[in-house]
C-alpha cells in the first residue's frame, strides 16, 4: 500500500515517546509527527492543512509536533519555541501552539508575554521556564532528532514514522492519511510509531 | 517537505518576460527622442548661441563643430522668447516621461493596472515645469507656491504602493525640465525605466525566504534549509456550493457496499438535504472515496456530521473531508 503513497522508509529517531507534544488518542491509527517552526511562513501555512486533517480523520489521528527552529533564518523561532515549551509545563502547549502559528508576524518577547497573558498563564512560572537552560535544551533535542531523522527543511512530517513527501497541501495529505488508516487495520492502544 | 513543494508550479510563480517588442521600441523611442530634444534645444536655444553665427565657415574640431550646427539651426539668434522655451521644456519632459508610463503599463496586471494614473504620470510632468519655469530664481515666489499648494488638499488611495514610485519619477522628469537640465530628466527616465522593469521581470525579494538566504547568510549556504512556500488552497469556496450551505463531502472508506449503508443512515439523520455524488475506486491503494452533497442541520452541524460519521461508520470510515479532491 504504502508504495503508492509518497512515504519514504520509516526513519523517525526516536518514535514517538510519552515526552512528545501529542493531541488525539494514543491509540490512533495514524501517528502524524511535524517538524516545525513557528516562525516559519510555510509551516503557518501547513498549520491549516493540518488543522483540517485533524477534522477530517478525529480521532484516527494523533498528532505529534517536534520543534525544528530554525535560527539562521528566524530569529525569533527559538524564543517561540521555548515559550510554547513554558506554556506547556501549564498544560497550555496546543493553545500556545495555535496562537504562534496564527500571529506568525509577531514574535518579539512583547507579544509571547502577551499570548501568555491571553491563555491565563501563571506569568512568573512560565518566564522562570522560559529562561531554564532545560527548556532550551528540550527544544534543541527536538532539532537534533529531526536532523537525525532526515529532516531538512521545515515543515517535514512523518506520517507513522515514515517521511511524507507528498505536498503539504489539504487534499494530498487527507488522502495519504486516509490511505495509511486504512492500511492501518487495528489500532491498538499506546501504539508508537 | 521543502523538495516537494518546490516542484509546484503554483510556488514557483510563472516566469516574466520583458518581451523583446517591449525592449526594442524602448530603445527605438529613447534614439528618436534623444536626437529629436537635441535639435530642438539647438533650434530654441535659451540664451544666444555661443557659436561664430549663421553664414560663418564650419570649423574642424567637434566642439566647434557643434557650435556651428546650433549658430547655423538656431531659430532666434538672441536667445527663444520665454513662452516658447517654457513649451520647449515641457514638450521635453513629456516625451521623457513616457517611457515611464510605458514601463507602468508593461508591469503591471490587469486588476493593478490603473489608467488614471497613467495619465497623471504624463500630465504631472508639465505642470511641474511649469511652475519651476514660473518661480524661477524668485524666493518670493517660492513661498507664494508653498502657501497656494498648503491650502489645496486632496486625497487619493493608489492602488499599489510602488504606483507613488512613477509620480516621484514624474515630478523628477519636471523638476529637471524646468530648470534646464534636460541631460538630467533624460538620465532620469533611462534608469528609472530600467530598474523597473528588472525588478518586476525577477520579480526581486517577492520570496522572503529565499532573498534572506540570499542576502544574509553565508554565500553556499545550503539552500535546502529555506523552507519553499505552501500553497493552500481556498476551502470554502472551493467546496461549498453556490448557496454557501451545502457541502461536497468525500469519506474516505475501506469497502463501499458496508460503507454506504452506515454512512447514509448518519445522513438521513443529521443532514436537511444530502445526495450521493459519486465514488471513486481505489486507485493505487486500498481505499475507495465516496463523495456527497450535504448540507448539515444547524443543529448539527458540520463538525457534528462528520463526528458522527467517523464513530457510526467505524471500522469502514477513516475520514470525511469537506475538502475537494485530488
Amino acid at each position: 500500500m504504502t508504495a503508492a503513497l509518497p512515504l519514504a522508509t520509516p526513519s523517525l529517531d526516536p518514535p514517538v515517546a510519552p515526552r512528545d507534544h501529542a493531541a488525539g488518542p494514543a491509540g490512533a491509527r495514524v501517528t502524524l509527527v511535524e517538524y516545525a517552526d513557528f516562525e516559519c511562513p510555510s509551516c503557518g501555512a501547513a498549520h491549516g492543512v493540518i488543522q483540517a486533517a485533524q477534522r477530517a480523520l478525529g480521532d484516527n489521528l494523533r498528532l505529534v509536533f517536534r520543534h525544528f527552529p530554525l535560527r539562521d533564518s528566524h530569529p525569533h523561532a527559538l524564543d517561540a519555541a521555548r515559550a510554547a515549551e513554558a506554556a506547556g509545563e501549564q498544560g497550555q502547549f496546543w493553545p500556545m501552539h495555535d496562537r504562534l502559528f496564527e500571529r506568525q508576524h509577531a514574535l518579539e518577547a512583547d507579544d509571547l508575554a502577551r499570548y501568555a497573558r491571553k491563555l491565563d498563564l501563571d506569568l512568573v512560572r512560565w518566564n522562570r521556564v522560559m529562561a531554564l537552560s532545560a527548556t532550551e535544551d528540550r527544544v534543541l533535542a527536538d532539532l537534533a532528532s529531526g536532523r537525525r531523522s532526515g529532516v531538512r527543511g521545515t515543515p517535514t512530517l512523518f506520517i507513522n514514522g515514515a517521511r511524507y513527501d507528498g505536498l503539504v497541501e489539504r487534499g494530498p495529505l487527507i488522502d495519504a492519511l486516509a490511505r495509511v488508516a486504512l492500511a492501518t487495520r487495528e489500532p491498538g492502544p499506546g501504539r508508537q510509531s | 517537505m521543502t523538495a516537494k513543494s518546490s516542484s509546484s508550479p503554483t510556488a514557483r510563480g510563472v516566469v516574466r518576460e520583458i518581451g523583446r517588442y517591449t525592449v526594442v521600441r524602448l530603445v527605438v523611442y529613447y534614439l528618436l527622442a534623444g536626437g529629436l530634444l537635441l535639435l530642438l534645444s539647438a533650434m530654441f536655444p535659451e540664451h544666444r548661441p555661443s557659436g561664430p553665427g549663421p553664414g560663418a565657415p564650419m570649423p574642424s574640431t567637434m566642439g566647434g563643430m557643434l557650435d556651428w550646427f546650433r549658430g547655423e539651426v538656431a531659430l532666434f539668434p538672441n536667445g527663444a522668447p520665454r513662452w516658447i522655451d517654457a513649451l520647449f521644456q515641457m514638450v521635453g519632459a513629456v516625451v521623457l516621461v513616457i517611457p515611464l508610463a510605458f514601463s507602468y503599463v508593461r508591469t503591471r496586471t490587469r486588476v493593478k493596472y490603473d489608467h488614471s494614473l497613467v495619465q497623471t504620470v504624463i500630465e504631472l510632468p508639465v505642470v511641474v515645469t511649469a511652475i519651476l519655469v514660473v518661480v524661477r530664481d524668485s524666493l518670493a515666489l517660492a513661498f507664494s507656491l508653498a502657501g497656494i499648494v498648503a491650502a489645496v488638499r486632496f486625497r487619493n488611495n493608489l492602488k499599489e504602493s510602488g504606483d507613488a514610485v512613477y509620480i516621484f519619477g514624474a515630478i523628477g522628469i519636471g523638476f529637471a525640465s524646468g530648470i534646464h537640465a534636460l541631460s538630467v530628466a533624460a538620465v532620469l527616465s533611462i534608469v528609472f525605466v530600467v530598474v523597473e522593469l528588472s525588478l518586476w521581470k525577477f520579480n526581486f525579494s517577492a520570496d522572503f525566504e529565499r532573498t534572506f538566504a540570499r542576502l544574509c547568510l553565508p554565500s553556499g549556504a545550503d539552500m535546502a534549509w529555506v523552507p519553499e512556500p505552501v500553497e493552500t488552497p481556498p476551502e470554502k469556496s472551493a467546496t461549498s456550493a453556490p448557496d454557501g450551505k451545502t457541502t461536497r463531502l468525500r469519506v474516505y472508506v475501506d469497502r463501499a457496499d458496508a460503507a454506504r449503508p452506515l454512512i447514509e443512515a448518519v445522513l438521513a439523520r443529521d443532514a436537511k438535504r444530502w445526495s450521493f455524488e459519486a465514488e471513486e475506486p481505489p486507485a493505487n491503494g486500498n481505499a475507495t472515496v465516496l463523495a456527497y452533497q450535504v448540507r448539515p442541520r444547524k443543529s448539527v452541524g458540520l463538525d457534528g456530521l462528520r463526528s458522527n460519521l467517523l464513530r457510526e461508520g467505524a471500522p469502514h470510515v477513516v475520514a470525511a473531508d469537506d475538502a475537494p479532491g485530488l
